[in-house]
């Protein structure tokens, strides 16, 4: 146990290091969402479901030099494409063609003319057209932003202070930049699902702020030093977050099915980020500035 | 033993253990299911003659009639089924058990029944499109059309798919904004499971083509026709053919307005001209009928009154009637038969321009795997969560009722599914994810509160800690809440199915699990 007890001294002597660890890591993911925005306009690569275009998911038991495929397809088809494998359990499973400006038709013949045959009825194909591509990702963008804001509003209700309150929302808003950054790092693009996902986490996020909030914040008269009130919501905390970590991982792995893929990947990534913003973070943001006030109230 | 006793005698786990019947009820799971279902019924196909009905889309799966015996041989799958049919003859006549009643069907030259079946279900969820594969397209009018049309536009599309027989056949309204905040862009979904691309883009393209025959000669079509009321002053039960008491039940007339063009009028005399008079019931009619076509099918026919034989009339009544057992019904029935005839007449009429705005197709074969796949992540999931809890608490107890809250919660989801007739797709298992591991998450606050010394030594009573726990299990429960709430509208309803179950998951884990998990918390580790 010596080195938990090295851990926790470390944790209590130097949390305001933690804070400034985490401070570095989201600036450091900020700045490669911004640079993102600079080069290309968006933060995030977006995919045929938030654009429009066209998706063609090919069941495969052969490795595919998807990359080769790719070069291909880019000079015969006009427009964006993407071309990458689907694994399953780590073995390649499907393969997945995105074509921003073509039609199912021209995809299957540039496909033909490298070689690769599809018998209609084995393979699945998508295509959303790019005005009513780009409205929905509009709409989910606003969606998003009032999700938010409703959360926040739920969470000043339950703790009926506002520091504490915008502590919360600041770790769930970091987790979430922090988690699209990777993402994108990744060379994910970001679909219909992916948002999904990233209310999901924003809902987990904020479960383990508001457990960390309500045991050291609401609970001060219950006695014990914050930062043991803090320790004691972190050892729930984290194995909230294990369980959840757990699940999605297995759920990464053995999926068959992309959209699940996607929302599980962006489900373990916030997880790992939700560990760091609440208990390196928000703990000790809150710590801070309950001592602070501690400290006033004794002057 | 006593333990469980009153475990079993409290009342938040009798709550628990009722919903769960009931949802298992409502599912309705049987995996050892035999026949093949009757999904749809052509119309005026020998099938449809014989008797046997066109399922509501809208009934459960497992309350659908299914066939369990064909010439008196019974029947177990859908292999089966093909197998027995193809061994018929000809101009023959066969027999169908059903579990709902038996049927003789005289063969023609062909063997199309003009049933479409498929494999028996094993449960009543519904298996969202992107489980068993088919085809999604989202339509978009190209003009503004007003309420009143945009619904004659959706009605019609269903009579149109309808007269095909396709099974699984959704047509609805989507808009991408709520109706508070104006609407938005109105939007046609159409689903049809089973069928791929090609099928439903054929059906969709042609603007449906509608013809109206006497004698086999063409009087009018689509065009032809300028004008069907559908206002009360020209439209509804016919004052001249009030409700009346048959020898069956009750019978009502209704009556509609159509106004024909000029040529059409012409043509409708000059055919009329050699008719004779006969008389039906004691009223005057003309001796061929005519007969409605919607795209080359048979959908109805009428009396042609005596009145109009050699008249170039533009303006005509078209009548009809309804029976049922009591007044009431047979008005329904009268008034529906009225609309479908509407609905009919209106095609061509109709500023059909439609614009496909997205198209998916799901392969069965992929929808199939996902399904298994779903279930395996689902178990080792459960073993993996259970095995981080058993390492973190050192108690093998403490994992079985958090995997029993949890397969609690799946159940209770997927039967307020099954009730509610909602569809269980991707994003649904998605959602069920999602309000799974909240779950857990939730019971992991439960039992920390109760087991957990932690570094401040606090006694507290069973109730305050319940309390204390609930406080953080709500505030995040309502954060989930209001959190999916947008997600109902954005996007015509791409995410609808993941914000649905997400909401009945989390309801569900905070009324009715999570009472149960703290009483059993407290039975076995509070007092």
């Amino acid at each position: 146990m010596g080195l938990k007890q090295s851990f926790l001294n470390a944790y209590d002597r130097h949390y305001k290091m933690f804070m400034l660890a985490s401070a570095i890591l989201l600036l450091f993911c900020l700045g490669f969402l911004l640079y993102n925005y600079a080069t290309t306009g968006e933060f995030i690569k977006k995919g045929v479901s938030l654009k429009g275009g066209l998706t063609l998911t090919v069941p495969t038991d052969e490795d595919l030099d998807t990359s080769k495929l790719q070069g291909f397809l880019q000079k015969k088809l006009p427009g964006d494409v993407n071309v990458r494998a689907f694994r399953e359990a780590g073995t390649v499973t499907a393969f997945v063609v995105e074509a921003s400006d073509v039609g199912e038709d021209a995809t299957v013949v540039a496909l033909k003319e490298y070689g690769i045959n599809l018998e209609k009825g084995k393979y699945s194909a998508e295509f959303l057209g790019s005005t009513l591509g780009k409205s929905f990702f509009r709409q989910m963008r606003i969606a998003v932003i009032i999700a938010f804001i409703a959360m926040a509003a739920v969470v000043f209700i339950t703790f009926r202070q506002l520091v504490p309150s915008l502590f919360v929302i600041l770790a769930a808003a970091s987790d979430i930049l922090s988690t699209l950054a990777v993402v994108s790092l990744l060379g994910e693009r970001l679909t219909a699902a992916g948002i999904a996902a990233f209310l999901m986490l924003t809902g987990y996020s904020v479960d383990t702020d508001i457990l960390l909030t309500t045991r050291v914040f609401k609970r001060k008269a219950e006695g014990g030093s914050i930062f043991e009130r803090t320790v004691g919501a972190m050892r729930t905390g984290l194995l909230m977050s294990l369980t959840s970590f757990a699940a999605t991982i297995i759920g990464y792995i053995f999926t068959q099915s992309q959209t699940i893929k996607e929302i599980m990947l962006i489900l373990s990534i916030g997880l790992v980020f939700d560990i760091i913003y609440t208990w390196c973070q928000n703990a000790g943001i809150l710590r801070w500035y309950l001592e602070k006030k501690e400290r006033a109230a004794q002057k | 033993m006593s333990k469980l006793k009153q475990l079993i005698k409290n009342p938040r786990v009798i709550i628990l253990i009722v919903t769960l019947l009931i949802c298992l009820y409502a599912i309705r799971p049987n995996p050892w299911n035999e026949g093949v279902v009757i999904k749809a019924v052509v119309r005026n196909s020998t099938a449809h003659l014989a008797g046997i009905e066109n399922p509501k889309q809208t009934l459960p799966p497992m309350a659908k009639e299914k066939i369990i015996a064909l010439n008196n041989e019974p029947i177990t799958n859908l292999k089966d089924y093909y197998e027995k049919l193809g061994k018929a003859e000809p101009n023959s006549t066969i027999s169908l058990k059903t579990n709902k009643n038996f049927y003789k069907l005289g063969l023609a030259d062909s063997l199309d029944l003009g049933l479409r079946v498929d494999e028996v279900p094993t449960s009543n969820i519904r298996k969202g499109l992107d489980l068993q594969g088919g085809t999604r397209v989202l339509l978009e009018p190209e003009s503004n059309i007003s309420e009143e049309t945009f619904t004659l536009l959706l009605d019609n599309m269903r009579e149109r798919l309808n007269v095909y027989g396709l099974a699984d056949v959704i047509v609805t309204e989507v808009r991408d904004r709520p109706a508070i905040l104006g609407g938005g862009k109105r939007l046609i979904l159409v689903e049809i499971a089973g069928a791929t691309e090609e099928e439903v883009k054929f059906l969709l393209a042609k603007q449906g083509k509608f013809e109206g025959k006497i004698a086999n000669n063409t009087v009018f079509s689509g065009p032809d026709i300028k004008y069907v009321c559908r206002s009360a002053q020209c439209s509804g039960i016919n004052p001249n053919r009030p409700c009346g008491k048959t020898q069956q039940g009750w019978g009502c007339g209704f009556y509609f307005a159509i106004a024909l063009s000029q040529e059409a009028a012409r043509r409708q005399a000059d055919i009329t001209q050699n008719l004779t008079v006969v008389n039906v019931e004691g009223e005057k009619y003309l001796s061929q009928k005519l007969e409605l076509f919607l795209d080359d099918a048979k959908v109805d026919e009428l009396n042609i009154g005596a009145d109009l034989k050699g008249r170039p009339v533009t303006d005509i009544s078209i009548q009809g009637g309804g029976t049922g057992i009591s007044e009431t019904d047979a008005v329904n029935a009268a008034i529906e038969n009225m609309r479908r005839l509407q609905t009919i007449l209106v095609t061509g009429s109709l500023p059909a321009k439609i614009e496909l705005k997205r198209t998916d197709t799901i392969s069965p074969a992929l929808g199939v795997e996902f399904l298994k796949n779903a279930v395996l992540i689902a178990v080792l999931a459960l073993i993996a969560v259970s095995a981080v809890l058993v390492i973190a608490y050192r108690k093998f107890s403490i994992s079985i009722p958090i995997i029993i809250t949890s397969l609690s919660e799946i159940t209770i989801v997927l039967g307020l599914a099954s009730i509610i007739g909602w569809n269980i797709d991707l994003a649904a298992i998605a959602g069920i994810v999602a309000a799974v591991g909240t779950g857990v998450d939730d019971q992991i606050v439960i039992t920390d509160e109760f087991l957990h010394k932690g570094i401040v030594e606090v006694t507290r009573n069973w109730k305050e800690k319940i309390k204390r726990a609930f406080f953080i299990i709500m505030a995040s429960y309502f954060a989930t809440v209001v959190a999916m709430l947008p997600l109902w509208f954005a996007g015509a309803g791409m995410l609808k199915g993941f914000a649905i179950t997400t909401i009945l998951g989390v309801s569900a884990g905070v009324f009715i699990t999570r009472p149960a998990y703290s009483a059993f918390m407290r039975i076995m580790f509070g007092e």
